[in-house]
C-alpha cells in the first residue's frame, strides 16, 4: 500500500499495528504460561499469569484510545477505517484471551497438585496445543495481512471443537466412575472450556483480519460443529 | 467499470453516455458514462483538474458561454439529449439549476434576488410572488433570518447566508435537477453543516449532483459517489461502498489520502 | 543569532535612502500642483464677480463676464457626452459581454487605445475636414462632435474594464437560472458595474471640459451670447486661450478667472468620481 501524503497518519496506523502485535504476543505468552502452569501444577507461575493480566487490560485501553484518537483526528475511510476498526475488535478479543488464561491460572491454583489420569492430561495438552497454534497463526495472519492463513484458522476451529467434545465425554466418564474426582474434573472441564473459548476468539480475529483486508465477511457457512 | 450494475431498478433522471469533452484540442473528459438517479444525491470527487466540475458544467451546458469548448456523446435528461443542436439553453438551465462555489448574490435586494428568476418565466401577481419568495427562502432555511430585511441588499448577508440565498434563488424557479459546484468550500463549518442539512432536505424533491473536495462531505450527503481521475470515471458506486471498500485501488488511494 | 548586524544595518541604510528619494519625488510633483492652484487662486479670485456669470465677453477696455463662454462650454460638454457616452458604453459592452473572445474586440481594443492617446488637436483637425470645411463655417455641432470623439475611447475603456471586473461567476450564476444574455447584461452586470461606468463618464466629462485644441478647429469661438449650434460657439478654454494671449489687462484677468472656474469644475468632477468608486467598494 502506498504511503499517505500525511506521513504522521502512516505513523499512527503503524503504531496501532505494532501495538496490536505486541498485545497479541503478550496475550499468547500469557495463555501459554497458563497452560504450562496447569500441566505442571505450578501455582507460582499461575499466580504470575493472574497478575500480568492487568498489563493486557492496560494494553487494550491504550489501543482503544489510539484508535478513537485516530478516528477523531484523521477520519479514516476504506482500508484505513477497516484497519482501525479491526484494531479495536482484535484488542477486545485479545483482552478476553488473556482473561481466559487468567481463569485457567485461577483454577490451577484451586486444583493444587493433583495427579490426573495421564490420558486426560494428554487430551487437555492437545487441546491447548491446538489453541496456541490457532492464536499464533491468526496473529501471523494479522501481521502479514494474509487472508488465506486467516481462512485456515477459521476452518480449523472445528477441530478444536471436536477435541473439546471428546475431552468433555472423557471427563464425564471419569466423573461417573468415581464421584470423588468430580470437583477436580469440573475444574479441568472449565479449563478445557476456556481453551475452547480462546479458540473462538482466534476465529473472531480471523474473521476480523479477513474483513480488514477484503472489506467482506467470510461468507461460507462453517461445517456445523457440536457445541456444549 | 461497474456503473451499469449500480442502483439497478432506480429511475435515471440523467443518463450520461459516452461523454467526451474538449477544451480546444485538449480532451478533458474521456468517455464518461454514468447515471444520476432521481431524487438522489450523487457526489463527484477527485483531485483538482480531474474533470468533475467540467462534467457538472456539461449537465446544464454552462460551457456554451465560452468558445472552443465542446462536448460529444449523449446526456439524456428524462430521455432527451440535451447536447442536441436544437436544445434551448435557457429552458434547459431553468430545469437544471446550479449553485457555485463562491456565493454570488445579484446586486439587488434579497427579495429581488429570488423574485428575479420567477418573474422572467411566469406571470405572477404580487401576492403570489410574495408567497413564492417566502416559500423558496423557507425551503433554503433562510426565511427566519431575513424576513425582516427583505429589502436590504443581498450582499449585506454573511457568506453562509448568501450561499443559502443562492440556493433559494435556484429553488425559486423550480428546477428538476440541482448542480452544486463545491457549494460549501468557502464557508465556515457551521454554515457548511446548514448547507449539508439543506441538501439532505432537498433530495426529496430534486435530483442533486454535488462536486466537492471534502470527502467527508461527499460521504455525509450523497447516496452515490463518482470518483474521477485525469478525465476518467474511475469508479461509480453507492457511497456506502466507496467509503468502506472501494473496488479500484486509485479510489482507495485517493479517499484515504495517499495521493491527490 | 544568525543575523549579521552589519548586513542588516547596511540594508536599513539603503532602505532609508530609498524612502527619502520617494518622498523627495512626491514632494517635487506636489509642489507644482500646489503652485498651479495657488497661482490660479491668486490671479483668478479678484475677477470672481457676479458680472462674470451674467455678462458676455466684452470688447477690450469695457466691463464684461464669461456668461457666453460658460454656457457654450456647458452645451458643448453635455452634447459631446450625450453623443459619445452611449456609443462608448455600447461598444464597451460589446467587447466585455458579447465579443470577449472575438478577433473584432481585439482590433477595436487596439484602435481604441490609439484613439485614447491621439493628440486632441488631430481630432479637431479631422472634424474640421469632415464637418467644418464642407459646410463652409465653424459650428457648435462640430465642436460637440469633436468632443464626443474624445469621450468615446475613455468611456469604451472604462466600460469594458468595469464590466470585465464583474466576476464571471455572477454571469454564470445568472445564466444558470436560465436568464437570456440581454437580461443578464441589463439587470445584472450593468447593475454591478454601474458606479464604475458612471465614473468613466465623469472622467470623460472632466477631460473634455478642459479641451481647447479641437474646439479651435470646430466651434471656434464667439464673442457674443449664442446657443445656435450651427454658428460658432464660445467656450471657456477657447476664451482663455484668446484672452490670455491678448495684450489687454481686463481680458487677461477674465482668462485667469475662467481658468480658475474650469480647474475647480474638473476638480469637483474628479472628486465626485472618486467618491462614487469608493461608495461601490466600501472596504
Amino acid at each position: 500500500m502506498a504511503q499517505h501524503i500525511v506521513t504522521s497518519f502512516d505513523e499512527d496506523l503503524k503504531e496501532l499495528n505494532s501495538a496490536i502485535g505486541a498485545m497479541g504476543g503478550y496475550a499468547e505468552e500469557l495463555f501459554g504460561n497458563a497452560i504450562t502452569a496447569l500441566l505442571h501444577s505450578d501455582p507460582d507461575m499461575a499466580q504470575e499469569v493472574i497478575s500480568k493480566d492487568r498489563i493486557v487490560d492496560a494494553m487494550q485501553r491504550d489501543i482503544e484510545e489510539r484508535a478513537v484518537l485516530l478516528i477523531a483526528r484523521r477520519q479514516p475511510v476504506a482500508q484505513d477505517l477497516r484497519e482501525t476498526m479491526a484494531a479495536i475488535r482484535i484488542s477486545g478479543d485479545l483482552e478476553r484471551v488473556a482473561d481466559l488464561g487468567k481463569n485457567i491460572a485461577r483454577r490451577t491454583i484451586a486444583m493444587e497438585s493433583t495427579a490426573f489420569r495421564q490420558t486426560l492430561m494428554v487430551g487437555v495438552e492437545h487441546l491447548a496445543q491446538l489453541g496456541l497454534q490457532q492464536m499464533k497463526q491468526v496473529l501471523d495472519a494479522y501481521a502479514l495481512r494474509d487472508t488465506a492463513a486467516a481462512a485456515e484458522v477459521w476452518k480449523n476451529d472445528s477441530e478444536i471443537d471436536a477435541v473439546y467434545t471428546s475431552l468433555f465425554r472423557e471427563l464425564l466418564t471419569y466423573m461417573m466412575e468415581d464421584p470423588r474426582n468430580i470437583s477436580r474434573c469440573i475444574h479441568l472441564l472449565f479449563c478445557a472450556k476456556n481453551i475452547e473459548r480462546i479458540g473462538d476468539h482466534a476465529t473472531n480475529i480471523a474473521e476480523t483480519v479477513h474483513y480488514m483486508v477484503t472489506g467482506q465477511q467470510i461468507e461460507e457457512e462453517r461445517a456445523s460443529s457440536t457445541r456444549v | 467499470m461497474n456503473a451499469p450494475m449500480v442502483g439497478q431498478g432506480q429511475k435515471q433522471k440523467v443518463a450520461v453516455r459516452d461523454l467526451k469533452f474538449f477544451y480546444g484540442d485538449t480532451l478533458a473528459l474521456k468517455s464518461i458514462s454514468l447515471p444520476l438517479y432521481d431524487r438522489k444525491v450523487t457526489a463527484f470527487i477527485g483531485p483538482s483538474g480531474c474533470g468533475k466540475s467540467t462534467l457538472l458544467r456539461v449537465l446544464n451546458r454552462m460551457y456554451d458561454l465560452y468558445p472552443k469548448q465542446r462536448a460529444e456523446g449523449e446526456v439524456l435528461l428524462d430521455g432527451e439529449n440535451i447536447l442536441a443542436p436544437g436544445q434551448d439553453l435557457n429552458l434547459l438551465r431553468a430545469k437544471v439549476g446550479m449553485v457555485f462555489q463562491k456565493p454570488t448574490p445579484f446586486p439587488m435586494s434579497i427579495y429581488d434576488n429570488i423574485a428575479f428568476g420567477i418573474r422572467l418565466y411566469e406571470k405572477v401577481s404580487r401576492s403570489e410572488l410574495d408567497g413564492r419568495v417566502e416559500a423558496a427562502l423557507t425551503r433554503a432555511a433562510l426565511w427566519g433570518e431575513v424576513k425582516d430585511k427583505l429589502n436590504s441588499s443581498g450582499l449585506s448577508l454573511s457568506g453562509g447566508q448568501q450561499q443559502r440565498l443562492c440556493i433559494a434563488r435556484t429553488i425559486a424557479v423550480e428546477p428538476e435537477v440541482m448542480l452544486l459546484d463545491e457549494p460549501a468550500s468557502a464557508l465556515d463549518p457551521i454554515s457548511t453543516s446548514r448547507i449539508e442539512e439543506l441538501i439532505d432536505e432537498l433530495k426529496s424533491d430534486y435530483t442533486i449532483a454535488i462536486v466537492t473536495h471534502n470527502m467527508q462531505q461527499a460521504a455525509r450527503v450523497s447516496q452515490y459517489t463518482a470518483f474521477m481521475y485525469l478525465g476518467e470515471l474511475v469508479e461509480f458506486d453507492e457511497t456506502s461502498r466507496i467509503f468502506t471498500m472501494p473496488s479500484d485501488k486509485r479510489t482507495q488511494d485517493y479517499i484515504t489520502g495517499r495521493f491527490g | 543569532m544568525a543575523i549579521s548586524m552589519s548586513r542588516y544595518n547596511a540594508r536599513r541604510r539603503r532602505n532609508r535612502f530609498a524612502v527619502a528619494l520617494c518622498f523627495a519625488a512626491t514632494g517635487f510633483g506636489l509642489i507644482w500642483l500646489v503652485l498651479i492652484l495657488a497661482t490660479l487662486l491668486w490671479n483668478g479670485l479678484p475677477g470672481l464677480t457676479p458680472a462674470l456669470f451674467t455678462e458676455s465677453t466684452p470688447p477690450p477696455g469695457s466691463e464684461g463676464g464669461l456668461l457666453n463662454a460658460i454656457a457654450g462650454s456647458l452645451i458643448l460638454t453635455v452634447l459631446g457626452t450625450v453623443i459619445g457616452a452611449p456609443i462608448g458604453i455600447l461598444a464597451g459592452t460589446y467587447m466585455a459581454e458579447y465579443g470577449r473572445f472575438s478577433r473584432l474586440s481585439q482590433v477595436v481594443r487596439f484602435v481604441n487605445d490609439i484613439l485614447l492617446s491621439a493628440p486632441s488637436i488631430v481630432i479637431g483637425l479631422f472634424i474640421y475636414e469632415i464637418l467644418v470645411a464642407p459646410l463652409g463655417h465653424f459650428s457648435g455641432w462640430a465642436g460637440a462632435v469633436s468632443l464626443a470623439v474624445l469621450v468615446i475611447p475613455v468611456v469604451v475603456r472604462t466600460t469594458e474594464d468595469m464590466l470585465s471586473m464583474v466576476p464571471g461567476q455572477m454571469r454564470e450564476a445568472a445564466a444558470a437560472l436560465g436568464l437570456p444574455r440581454s437580461i443578464i447584461v441589463r439587470s445584472i452586470t450593468y447593475r454591478a458595474a454601474k458606479a464604475g461606468i458612471v465614473t468613466g463618464v465623469l472622467l470623460a466629462v472632466a477631460r473634455i471640459s478642459g479641451e481647447t485644441a479641437p474646439l479651435l478647429f470646430t466651434a471656434l469661438n464667439n464673442q457674443f451670447w449664442s446657443t445656435n449650434l450651427n454658428e460658432p460657439m464660445a467656450s471657456l478654454p477657447a476664451v482663455i486661450f484668446q484672452f490670455a494671449l491678448s495684450p489687454y489687462a481686463d481680458w487677461q484677468q477674465l482668462a485667469w478667472t475662467g481658468a480658475l472656474i474650469i480647474t475647480f469644475a474638473v476638480l469637483v468632477l474628479n472628486i465626485g468620481a472618486r467618491i462614487l468608486v469608493r461608495s461601490r467598494n466600501p472596504q
